[in-house]
C-alpha cells in the first residue's frame, strides 16, 4: 500500500524509509507477515486468525493455551460503521449542547456586563493598571530588591498633603488626580 | 544609454510616484486582493437589491449577511456555539459569548460586532440593538494533513481543520420560541392523518 505522507523534514523521511526497509527485510517480527490487511500506521488489529499457523502445528498446539502474543489481539473494535444519523443523535443530544448562562448582570459602576459571582472585568482591569503604576513608583523609590521599609505606605495624588495621621509612613506620590474609586482615609 | 534605461526603470519602480499622481491610476481601487480570490456566495447575498415596496405592503426588515473564512477551529465545536446563539437578540448573544470559555466564542463575538457595525453604517438599520440572529451556520474550511509522530517509529496522519462561520442578522425583535410539541399535538396530528385518507381509483 502506498501511503502518501508529506514529510517536509528530511530526518523524518529518512526515519520512515528505514522503518519501511526494516519491514521489508523482516527484521521486525510483525504478526501481519504474509497476510492481508497490509501494514499501516498505528492500526489496531483484531482476531487471532491472522497469526499464521503451520499444518503440523495444528495438532500439537490445539490444546495449547493462547500465548501472550495472541491474547493481546482480542481487542474491542467496532463492528459496523456508525451512521451519520446515529452520530447526529449523539452529538446533538441536549446534554451535549452548551447551556445558556442566566447569571449575567450589568455592572452598576461602569455599565459593562459581569457575571454575578465574579468581579467586573473592566473595573478590575482599571484597578490593576493603577496598582501597576503605584508599584512602579514604589520601585523607583526603593531602587532595588529587598529594600522594603518596615513602615506603612500612603499614596497621595495631586494636590494632597500628608496629614498628622501619616506621620511615620512612607509616602508615594502619583502625578494624577485621585480616582473616584480610591477613597482617601 | 544603459544607465539611462536603468534610471528610467528605477524611477518607474519607485512607489511614491504612483501614489502621488492620482490621475495616472484613477481606477486603482478596483484591483484589490479580494477580487483575485473567489467571492463567496454568502458575501454576495449582501448585494441583492429589492424593488421598491408598494405603499400597502408591510415593511421588509433589513437583513445583513456576514461571515468569516478559514478560522482555526473545528467546525463541529463551532457548531455548538452557533446553535447557542441561533434566534437570540444580538445583545443577548454577545453577553453569552463574552462569558463562554470556548475559543470560537471570541471569534464569533468579533464577527457579530463587525456585522452590527456594517448594519448600522451601510444597511440602514436604525438601532443597533434592534437586531436578532436569524441564521448562524458553520462550514468546513480547507483541511491540511500533517504527520503526527507516535512511538517506535509509527506515525499517524493528523488533519489541521479550519472552519467558516456565517451569520445573518435581521432587524426587529427576536421571534418568540415555538412551544415544545406535546403528546396531545402529536395525537391530534395522527388523528388528522387518519382522517385525510381517501379511497383511490374508485368512483
Amino acid at each position: 500500500v502506498l501511503i502518501l505522507v508529506r514529510s517536509p523534514l528530511p530526518r523524518l523521511r529518512a526515519l520512515l524509509q528505514r522503518c519501511w526497509g526494516r519491514l521489508e527485510c523482516g527484521l521486525w517480527p510483525s504478526v501481519l507477515r504474509g497476510q492481508s490487511p497490509p501494514w499501516g500506521p498505528a492500526l489496531a488489529v483484531q482476531g487471532p486468525a491472522l497469526v499464521p499457523r503451520g499444518l503440523n502445528d495444528a495438532s500439537e498446539s490445539s490444546t495449547e493455551a493462547p500465548s501472550l502474543l495472541e491474547s493481546i489481539l482480542w481487542m474491542a473494535a467496532p463492528k459496523q460503521r456508525r451512521t451519520i444519523e446515529v452520530n447526529r443523535c449523539r452529538r446533538r443530544h441536549p446534554s451535549k449542547l452548551i447551556e445558556m448562562k442566566r447569571n449575567i448582570d450589568v455592572c452598576p459602576e461602569c455599565g459593562n456586563l459581569k457575571q454575578k459571582h465574579v468581579l467586573c472585568g473592566y473595573c478590575y482591569a482599571k484597578v490593576k493598571e493603577e496598582t501597576r503604576l503605584i508599584r512602579m513608583e514604589i520601585g523607583k523609590k526603593e531602587g532595588g530588591p529587598f529594600n522594603a521599609p518596615t513602615v506603612e505606605t500612603v499614596v497621595l495624588y495631586e494636590g494632597e498633603k500628608a496629614t498628622e495621621k501619616d506621620e511615620g509612613k512612607r509616602i508615594i506620590e502619583r502625578a494624577r488626580k485621585r480616582p473616584s474609586w480610591f477613597v482617601q482615609n | 544609454s544603459g544607465a539611462a534605461w536603468a534610471r528610467g526603470l528605477l524611477s518607474w519602480a519607485r512607489p511614491e510616484r504612483w501614489l502621488a499622481s492620482g490621475s495616472l491610476f484613477p481606477l486603482s481601487c478596483i484591483h484589490t486582493s479580494t477580487s483575485l480570490q473567489k467571492i463567496g456566495k454568502w458575501e454576495k447575498k449582501n448585494r441583492i437589491v429589492y424593488p421598491p415596496q408598494l405603499p400597502g405592503e408591510p415593511r421588509r426588515p433589513a437583513e445583513v449577511y456576514h461571515c468569516r473564512r478559514e478560522i482555526k477551529y473545528s467546525k463541529d465545536k463551532m457548531w455548538y456555539l452557533a446553535k447557542l446563539i441561533k434566534g437570540m437578540s444580538i445583545d443577548q448573544a454577545l453577553a453569552q459569548l463574552e462569558f463562554s470559555d470556548k475559543k470560537g466564542a471570541k471569534v464569533i463575538k468579533e464577527v457579530l460586532l463587525e456585522a452590527q457595525e456594517m448594519a448600522v453604517r451601510k444597511h440602514n438599520v436604525e438601532f443597533k440593538s434592534n437586531l436578532h440572529i436569524a441564521e448562524s451556520l458553520t462550514g468546513r474550511g480547507r483541511y491540511v494533513k500533517r504527520v503526527r509522530c507516535h512511538g517506535k517509529g509509527m506515525f499517524g496522519i493528523m488533519k489541521i481543520s479550519r472552519c467558516h462561520y456565517f451569520v445573518k442578522l435581521v432587524e426587529g425583535p427576536p421571534p418568540p420560541p415555538e412551544p415544545p410539541r406535546t403528546g396531545f399535538d402529536q395525537a391530534k396530528e395522527y388523528v388528522q392523518q387518519l382522517r385525510n385518507r381517501t379511497l383511490v381509483h374508485t368512483l
